[in-house]
């Protein structure tokens, strides 16, 4: 890769990872959500990793962090429905909102997203979500990048 | 002002994930000093002021889950990713 871009990438893709993760802060309340932003953020480190290589790229992300990161998202996720399965019946029940009136108020305050929008677990879900989706999508080019430096040494 | 701690929190913890996994390898010719990280903070300052708070948000001109963001790569590659 020339010059150029190996100057410029890594500062851009640092203010696209954070645009990634301003968009999955607003998903209640904006366009965007937790798929958005994380494709975003997944664009952030692919955009490093293409340009520096695997090896080079200033963002090490190893096969145990991602393993890890992707697994909290899902457990994430799980562990919101299932909180909502055990205080009020319905799986993935928005306990911090409670529109039907069915759960305690300090329950309701400890899932209530604090915001000024009355959002309940929203947020959590598309934060849980975002985290997923930007493991995702950066493991497949990790992984085909990889795949084709040990296809390329093969054949040499 | 009112400071919603939500996008604050959130933002840095991802922030700060991600920061942490910011390591230059010893062998690699590419070297990123304080002065990237400087313009890196300014220019997403001005990013942030443009983008506005999220609507409904009373907590000041700047986008918050953003600037948080970046401080917590900021202090993530400081503290943990060397």
């Amino acid at each position: 890769m020339s010059i150029i871009l190996k100057l410029f990438v890594f500062p851009i893709s640092l203010i696209i990872i954070c645009l990634g993760i301003n968009t999955i802060l607003g998903g209640h309340i904006t366009p965007g959500g937790g798929f958005q932003g994380g494709a975003m953020i997944a664009g952030g480190l692919i955009f490093c990793i293409v340009v520096y290589g695997l090896k080079e790229s200033p963002f090490k992300l190893s096969h145990n962090f991602l393993a890890s990161l992707e697994s909290a998202g899902a457990l994430g996720f799980v562990i919101l429905g299932l909180a909502g399965l055990f205080f009020s019946g319905f799986y993935l029940y928005n306990l911090g909102v409670d529109l039907y009136g069915i759960v305690p108020v300090a329950i309701q305050a400890i899932f209530n997203y604090p915001d000024p929008i009355n959002a309940g677990i929203i947020p959590y879900l598309n934060y849980v979500v975002g985290i997923k989706v930007l493991v995702g999508l950066s493991a497949v080019v990790i992984a085909f990048l990889g795949s084709d430096e040990v296809h390329g040494e093969n054949k040499q | 002002m009112i400071f919603y701690t939500g996008p604050l929190v959130l933002g840095f913890l991802l922030g700060f994930i991600l920061g942490t996994r910011i390591k230059t390898s010893p062998e690699s010719k590419l070297k990123f000093d304080r002065e990237v990280y400087a313009i890196v903070v300014i220019v997403s300052i001005i990013v942030a002021y443009f983008l506005g708070p999220f609507p409904y948000y009373k907590d000041g001109p700047f986008a918050s889950g953003f600037v948080s963001a970046i401080v917590g790569i900021i202090i993530g590659k400081l503290t943990l990713g060397r």
